[in-house]
């Protein structure tokens, strides 16, 4: 159909009515259009297209590119499981079969779907229907998912800032307020200069994976003179492995909201926008009550906190793609446009939402704001070990007995994490290897496990700490195969913009299955595999493609013979084969 | 007013303007940059990272098409690191696509990719795997969509809407499962496409094509390219004539014509099969007792020039209306003004591009 053709469809121009004046509205406006219609039908393209001025072709490539939107009418949802690195150490095959027979309590098509990581691994094999979670184990029990566990009481001796009060249901205000909640803003009202040299003085530094120091970002844009600027949150925590952010949002939402009102107070932005993953629908519900909560009490609003200023915050849903989490994709995303990564320079902090002054700060990064301003920025930095500054959160899941998220010094052995904190593998197993950064930080070897968790000592080892995901692997595993389904992940949330990693993804997950079948192997396997890691590393254009040979090289660092065997056990396979 | 800065590009000293990109300086001075994504009608996009040259205290290399020119650079373009990168992308990208021969170089002209393949002297023999997505089957009668040789550098997709501002398609899903479609994935004739042919001519593969330029069974050398100029309109737009054997079998826009730049419309891209169409007149005739019959051009204008003055005489100038085609060169038009008012006496003088 040409544009040119007149389309009517009061729903959505109702829609439209209804959200064209909030801040950035893109999303929210195609998700309340899929809510009605349980898809988004071509007349409501059409609308939003000319609304927002898009062409709807775009808008048609656009909305293509996220997993959770759906240009069909369906009559009951599929069956969406994980299919990642801690899932896929279940029997997944068993679970899909069991269940599309099973009668779940929800209506569903009996068609099963693999998706990435939902950020549930520490209870895994999360199944989604519709929009609720449930999870399978391996011994086949499905049981409604719970909601973000709780993190373990700390270690006696360990000092904790992000979850000091999580354990004593300060996810209410009124416990938050008891348990000194929403003092940092007056703070950052009166004394902006004060409180960004606090936060320098802590070493905090983005907790979202590239650790840019946060007190710079915010003098940064605070320093821009600018009509509107925006504070953005960064929750699409869609790296595989990781569920810290779930946990804090879950459990301790003011330190997040406080965090973010204290950004908007110092640079001058008004308006605070949330990036929540699709895959977190029952954090969009307690979030936007604690935002309703601080707000009805004054802490948000037009004189937020009793400074004087404005400041309000707004929930933003995503809706499935790992490389929203890209800080310039994620605008993009926000923006409505098709979320590739925007190349930089410039940064957001000059060109972000809307080519607006931007703060963007992950989860953990704001949370750990308020209790920095509380106690000092001196406090914070002797959290951490030897030279390191402060704590931060660790989740662990696959082979190891108490998954979960951890808080701990900067600088904290691996070694001691794994097997004091978490409870070591189960009886009888040994760790033979762990992912990084979730996987895409590359995987260390057993050999390795005394190093230390900073980012200095992870580079040291070829590997990345990021967002602090640890996927335990024991000696009952295929790290061949741990390395190729942290591959498979990044091929799949590849954006597809730029050539190395398009291409470069999708060829080392070939690469890895045709080592993993047990067929001979193509002559120059290992030659392919270098030159496609020199090409990822140095030509990507963005932190998902130049991260990728992290997975390769340490690899082949760590489980050389095990490469090896293949190769020799495949070569017999073709002498057998032509005898 | 633009100041001239220097940098140093593989060691010598170069100038450049405010707002060039390393990519234009160094081309300009003579470096070799191999490109995929690129096309210099279009807004730097960074995506087939061919570019990638060396930045004097980056770590990283950086893309030169989006890299902007400031002021004591030092970049080098092709140091032997950078030429093994490139050459591992070209073969990357031959691997997407399908071995057998591609027929835009066979029946149009090489395709850049192929171009690049020749130049870094590798073939279709490495990374070998999964191939890109299916062709589509488009019923349109002009442009051929085989998206199995597609490289996804989306040149069509910007030349559409930088370019033609048409809009008409757009990239599809991610990742490996990208794509190129038109809005819901419809046939270019249901879309906002005007069939300008833009995107067949930024397009470095033969992942699309003229559809009655393909499978016309030449082989390489034999098709001869003849510099023209379209003959639909007085915008006077670049062309290049292919003919086979001394037939024509198609057009091409000429990059650096003068008044298109590379544009053509539907007309001038596609419209030529009146060339060698049967029902073209090719002489004079004059209906003779009802019957069309072949005159020479003597008789043919002794016989007009005594109806108009007839018309003129008996009827007045009034009854003359003359108008001037769209497609005659500017000479042509101003003769049938100076004929309508010298001759017929009449003012009543048009032109069919005013509408
Ligand atoms: C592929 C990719 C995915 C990312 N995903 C996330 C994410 O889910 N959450 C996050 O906070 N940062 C993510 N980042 C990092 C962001 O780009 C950005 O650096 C961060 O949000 C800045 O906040 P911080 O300084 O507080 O860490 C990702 C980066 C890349 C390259
Ligand atoms: S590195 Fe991968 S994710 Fe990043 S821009 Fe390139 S294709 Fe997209
Ligand atoms: S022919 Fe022209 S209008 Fe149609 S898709 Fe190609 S560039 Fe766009
Ligand atoms: S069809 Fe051609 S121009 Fe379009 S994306 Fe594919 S290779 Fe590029
Ligand atoms: S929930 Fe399956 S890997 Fe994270
Ligand atoms: S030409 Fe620069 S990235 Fe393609």
């Amino acid at each position: 159909m040409k544009s040119s053709v007149e389309v009517k469809d009061p729903v959505t121009e109702k829609i439209l009515d209804q959200w064209m004046e909030k801040p950035a509205p893109f999303l929210s406006v195609l998700h309340a259009i899929q809510d009605h219609f349980g898809y988004l039908p071509e007349s409501g393209l059409r609308l939003v297209g000319q609304r927002f001025g898009i062409p709807v072709s775009e808008l048609y490539g656009t909305v293509t590119f996220y997993h959770f939107f759906s240009l069909e009418p369906k009559a009951l949802p599929d069956i969406r499981i994980c299919e990642n690195s801690a899932c896929c150490l279940h029997d997944l095959d068993a679970i899909c079969e069991e269940i599309v027979d099973k009668d779940l309590g929800i209506p569903h098509s009996g068609k099963v779907e693999k998706i990435s990581c939902p950020g549930r691994c520490d209870v895994p094999v999360p199944i989604l229907i519709g929009e609720t979670f449930l999870h399978g184990a391996q011994s086949g029990a499905i049981e409604k998912a719970t909601p973000a566990t709780m993190p373990l009481p700390p270690e006696i001796g360990l000092e904790e800032c992000l979850f000091k009060d999580i354990r004593n249901g300060v996810s209410s205000l009124e416990k938050a307020v008891e348990a000194g909640s929403w003092q940092s803003p007056k703070r950052a009202a009166d004394d902006p200069e004060g409180f960004i040299s606090e936060l320098k003085s802590s070493g905090l530094t983005g907790r979202g994976g590239a650790g840019f120091p946060t007190g710079v970002k915010w003098e940064a844009v605070r320093s821009e003179v600018a009509d509107q600027k925006w504070i953005v949150c960064n929750a699409d925590e869609s790296e595989v492995g990781c569920f810290k952010d779930r946990v804090l949002m879950a459990h301790t939402p003011h330190a997040l909201l406080e965090g973010m009102t204290c950004a908007g107070l110092i640079t001058g932005a008004e308006v605070g926008i949330v990036y929540l993953r699709w895959e977190y629908p029952e954090i969009l519900e307690s979030l936007q009550t604690a935002i309703d909560e601080a707000t009805a009490a004054g802490y948000l609003g037009v004189d937020a906190c009793g400074t004087g200023k404005p400041f309000q915050i707004v929930i933003r849903r995503g809706a499935g793609a790992y490389i929203c989490g890209e800080e310039t994709s994620l605008l993009n995303s926000l923006e409505g446009k098709h979320p590739f990564p925007r190349e930089k320079p410039p940064f957001p902090t000059t060109h972000g939402l809307f080519q607006q002054p931007t703060v963007v700060n992950n989860v953990e990064t704001f949370c750990a704001v308020p209790p920095i301003i509380d106690r000092g920025g001196d406090w914070f930095s002797q959290l951490g070990l030897g030279d390191q500054q402060g704590t931060r959160i660790f989740s662990v899941s696959g082979d190891i007995q108490r998954p979960g998220n951890y808080e701990v010094p900067v600088g904290t052995p691996l070694r001691q994490l794994l097997m004091e904190f978490a409870g070591g593998t189960f009886e009888g197993r040994e760790i033979q290897g762990v992912t990084m950064a979730g996987v895409s930080g590359g995987l260390v070897g057993a050999e390795d496990l005394d190093v230390r968790l900073d980012p200095a000592s992870l580079n040291d080892l070829g590997a990345m700490l990021g967002a602090g995901g640890i996927v335990v692997h024991d000696d009952t595993r295929c790290m061949i195969q741990a390395a190729r389904e942290s591959m498979h992940f990044l091929a799949e949330e590849s954006c597809g913009k730029c050539f190395p990693c398009r291409i470069g993804t999708t060829r080392m997950t070939e690469i890895l299955d045709e080592l993993n079948s047990g067929k001979p192997v193509r002559e120059g396997l290992l030659q392919e595999i270098e030159d496609l890691e020199e090409v990822l590393a140095e030509t990507s254009a963005c932190g998902l493609g130049l991260a990728a040979p992290y997975i390769t090289r340490m690899l082949k660092k760590y489980w050389p013979q095990e490469i090896q065997d293949k190769i020799d056990g495949s070569g017999q396979a073709l002498k057998e084969g032509s005898e | 007013m633009s100041t001239e800065m220097k940098m140093v590009i593989d060691g010598a000293e170069v100038s450049f303007k405010e707002g060039e990109t390393v990519l234009e300086v160094a081309r300009r001075q003579g470096s070799f940059v191999p490109t995929l994504c690129y096309d210099e009608r279009l807004d730097p996009y960074g995506s087939c990272r061919l570019c990638v040259v060396e930045v004097e205290g980056r770590r990283l290399p950086a893309s030169s098409c989006t890299l902007k020119a400031e002021a004591g650079m030092d970049i080098r373009t092709g140091s032997d690191h950078i030429r093994k990168m490139q050459s591992t992308l070209v073969e990357m990208v031959l691997s997407e696509n399908p071995g057998d021969e591609c027929p835009r170089c066979r029946d149009i002209g090489t395709c850049e990719v192929h171009e690049l393949a020749e130049e870094f002297e590798v073939s279709r023999d490495r990374f070998l795997g999964a191939i890109s997505n299916a062709s589509k089957d488009d019923s349109n009668p002009f442009l051929l969509r085989d998206y199995d040789r597609c490289i996804s550098c989306y040149r069509c997709v910007r030349i559409c809407d930088e370019v033609e501002a048409d809009h008409a398609i757009t990239m599809t899903g991610r990742g490996w499962n990208k794509g190129i479609a038109t809005a819901f994935d419809g046939g270019l004739m249901d879309s906002d496409c005007t069939l300008c042919g833009q995107c067949i001519y930024t397009c470095p593969t033969g992942a699309l094509a003229d559809k009655k330029m393909v499978n016309q069974g030449s082989k390489p050398g034999e098709i001869e390219i003849t510099r023209s100029v379209c003959p639909y309109c007085g915008t006077g737009c670049s062309i290049n004539l292919h003919s086979l054997d001394g037939k024509m079998i198609g057009v091409t826009p000429v990059l650096d014509g003068p008044v298109n730049e590379g544009a053509l419309c539907v007309k001038g891209q596609f419209g030529f099969d009146f060339v060698n169409s049967e029902d073209r007149l090719t002489r004079p005739l004059i209906r003779k007792n009802g019957e069309l019959t072949p005159v020479s051009w003597n008789e043919a204008f002794d016989y007009t020039a005594q109806k108009l003055l007839s018309v003129r005489d008996d009827h007045g100038p009034k009854a003359f209306y003359a108008i001037a085609s769209g497609r005659a060169p500017g000479e042509g038009s101003y003769m049938l003004q100076k004929f309508t008012r010298a001759v017929m006496n009449s003012n009543q003088v048009d032109n069919c591009s005013r509408g």
